[in-house]
């Protein structure tokens, strides 16, 4: 069997020494950041990118995936013990963690929630094993046309459909691909918008925005602002950890739910693990004999929304590996690794690179694996993790931040981009422009460009190629809808918050996907 | 509160700007060429005539709706912007180790307090650590520290 011999190759990938070490450290790390509030995944990320250059491109996407989906896992932690999410994904479980670890029981629900984690990326890692091998043959009959409105639809949506106004998202993803149009032009070698900088030839360097736009500008907002944590140690010994009987029945059909709402809103752009852990939450509560329980402590509202985050976080690769076409600004990350390494994103990916492939989804067995035994044995180190005074963190993580772009091309120039997007990242926030379409604008306008000028030489001109080919028109009426809809939607909610006008909100913004 | 929601006018206006700013270097600079043969200037003047009309649309709206005080603050940026610059500034002529040491004992101003004992016990930790996994562990070629004489 094909399929069979296909995961052997990948488990032998996987599990070299080098890669079970790396994959290590990705979780590791991970959790690390997932459980330290005012420290993004996507931070985390570009601070740990250029060590990546030296690795090779299965090692390095094997530990910033692990850091991906290992932050999920951690983030519950800070969202249990503080009612402070450690990421955007994990700030429903703030609404029934919190008080659980406020009743004594804190240890319960960081055991329970790393197991529904588990069990939701177990869900998600099998769909990615049978389902990207069958989309990727699939997209192999797409041309130009049909790429270029797939990453116009991914973009619309993933700007749109996040919080805030539809136009800013807009807005930000058309910057992002302004700033992907610096340098040497590949296909009539004109050089644009370099400023005769010798240095901008090759363009703007991912790791820098990345790091400045979410790294540099999120510790300045967050800066005076993050509380350390103050914690009893005693309701989290190892025997206070043990659910009940009745707690783990009530757990199975929640956690079956939110992974299957999870997976399902993972592969879609723009939605992702933040909106799939916020529906699952909604729809326990609807189902639910006893509503009223939620919000005062019910497993149930702890077990769905971490099993479809972490659900989500392993079905979003489908659309990264299948198709090159990612659908949110951490997945455009994974993707930018791939290309800095020379390997070629697509539908050709899984014939062409297939240890890359299956070593990578293999790998997320033994990432989650590690995590579940990092997490439960010592979750009293993780919350230690939270005593770190925010003051000592800053400056080391900014000094690795500056490190790492300065050995990303050994020249200061990359630690002045990082300065300049600190800027940009800064007055984003200050004027409540989303920093996730900026990136993803950024990841995939040279592509969208490429695509858009091979269509058009194609067609001799004819802008209805693009709804001419049956797929392309298919997908462009799609993003039609998805740009009426979030439109609307966005003027919505807007009304809604202003009626219900009351505090400010003070919390640092949102760096993956906001909720 | 405001009468009108002066962060998304100012917001606005800026992104008219900058998407002015674009198209016009474009259409200069960069020959256009025709849609079935696209020059280099092409894309990017289509994409700052949008990045402007979506700049005219924010402006339009923030006109018809009240706003909040934006969040705007001083020292936290300057001071980490500050770090970062001096890292950039140093890394090359003085090497590592002061770089790091500058951009820690900048940046940490930010906090509005100083700590000495902390600081300087950072300052240590890190100055040991980087080298550690950057220069022995990765065996990237970064000078330590160079004296300027």
């Amino acid at each position: 069997m094909d399929f069979f011999s296909n995961i052997g190759l990948g488990f032998s990938v996987a599990l070299s020494l080098t890669n079970i070490f790396y994959c290590f450290l990705g979780a590791l790390l991970g959790t690390l950041v997932g459980v330290i509030p005012g420290l993004g995944v996507l931070a985390a990320i570009s601070m740990l990118f250029p060590l990546t250059f030296h690795l090779e491109p299965t090692t390095a996407l094997i530990m910033l995936a692990g850091i991906w989906y290992g932050t999920t896992y951690g983030g519950s932690t800070a969202s249990i013990l503080l009612n402070l999410p450690g990421t955007p994904a994990n700030a429903v479980t703030c609404l029934d963690g919190y008080p659980m670890a406020k009743q004594g029981r804190g240890g319960v629900a960081l055991f329970m929630t790393t197991v529904a984690s588990f069990f939701g990326a177990s869900f998600g890692i099998i769909l990615l094993t049978l389902f990207t091998p069958i989309i990727a043959e699939y997209a192999l009959q797409f041309g130009s046309a049909e790429y270029f409105a797939l990453m116009l639809m991914g973009l619309v949506a993933a700007s749109t459909i996040s919080e805030g106004s539809a136009i800013k998202g807009l807005a930000m993803v058309v910057l992002g691909i302004i700033i992907g149009l610096v340098g040497m032009d590949t296909q009539s070698a004109t050089v644009r918008f370099s400023f005769g900088i010798l240095g901008l030839l090759e363009g703007v360097s991912l790791i820098a925005l990345a790091m400045g736009v979410f790294g540099v500008a999120e510790i300045i907002m967050s800066v005076r602002r993050v509380k350390t944590a103050d914690i009893d140690p005693e309701s989290l010994k190892l025997k206070a950890i043990k659910p009940s009987r009745d707690e783990m029945r009530r757990s199975w059909f929640p956690m079956l739910r939110g992974s299957s709402m999870g997976s399902f809103f993972g592969t879609l752009p723009g939605t992702g693990p933040s909106i799939a852990a916020f529906l699952s939450y909604a729809i326990e509560k609807r189902i639910s004999r006893t509503p009223e329980r939620f919000g005062k402590g019910a497993i149930e509202g702890i077990m769905a929304p971490e099993a479809a985050n972490n659900a989500a976080d392993q079905t979003a690769f489908i659309p990264t590996l299948s198709l090159g076409v990612p659908g949110s600004a951490t997945m455009a990350l994974m993707l930018g690794v791939l290309m800095i390494h020379g390997v070629a994103p697509g539908p050709n990916l899984i014939s062409s690179q297939p240890e890359l492939f299956w070593g990578l989804i293999m790998s997320f067995w033994v990432g989650n694996l590690i995590l579940l035994l990092l997490n439960i044995p010592l979750i009293g180190v993780w919350v230690r993790m939270l005593t770190i005074p925010y003051h000592i963190l800053f400056p080391a993580v900014l000094a690795f931040i500056c490190i790492g772009a300065f050995t990303s091309g050994f020249s200061p120039l990359n630690v002045w981009m990082v300065f300049a997007f600190g800027v940009l990242g800064y007055l984003m926030r200050i004027f409540h422009f989303p920093g996730a379409p900026l990136l993803l604008g950024f990841v995939l306008g040279p592509l969208m460009e490429e695509h858009f000028r091979r269509a058009m030489v194609l067609s001799r001109g004819d802008f209805m190629t693009f709804f001419e080919r049956p797929i392309s028109a298919t997908i462009m009426a799609l993003t039609g809808l998805v740009l009426i809809w979030g439109v609307v939607s966005a003027e919505r909610s807007r009304k809604r918050q202003l009626l219900s006008e009351g505090e400010v909100d003070h919390t640092p913004e949102a760096t993956d996907r906001p909720t | 509160m405001y009468r009108i929601d002066y962060t998304d006018l100012v917001g606005g206006l800026l992104l008219v700007a900058l998407g002015a700013g674009v198209s016009l270097v474009a259409i200069q600079h960069y020959p256009l060429g025709t849609l079935q043969r696209m020059g280099p200037g092409m894309f990017p003047a289509i994409l700052g005539v949008v990045l402007g009309g979506l700049g005219i649309m924010l402006a339009l709206q923030a006109l018809r709706r009240t706003g909040k005080r934006p969040d705007i603050r001083v020292f936290s940026p300057l001071f980490v912007l500050a770090g970062v610059a001096s890292f950039a500034l140093l890394i090359t002529p003085a090497g590592l180790i002061p770089a790091i040491v500058s951009i820690v004992v900048i940046s940490s101003l930010a906090e509005l307090r100083i700590r000495p004992v902390s600081l300087a016990l950072l300052c240590l930790a890190l100055c040991l650590m980087a080298p550690l996994v950057f220069v022995v562990g990765l065996g990237l070629p970064i000078p330590l520290i160079r004296w300027p004489l």
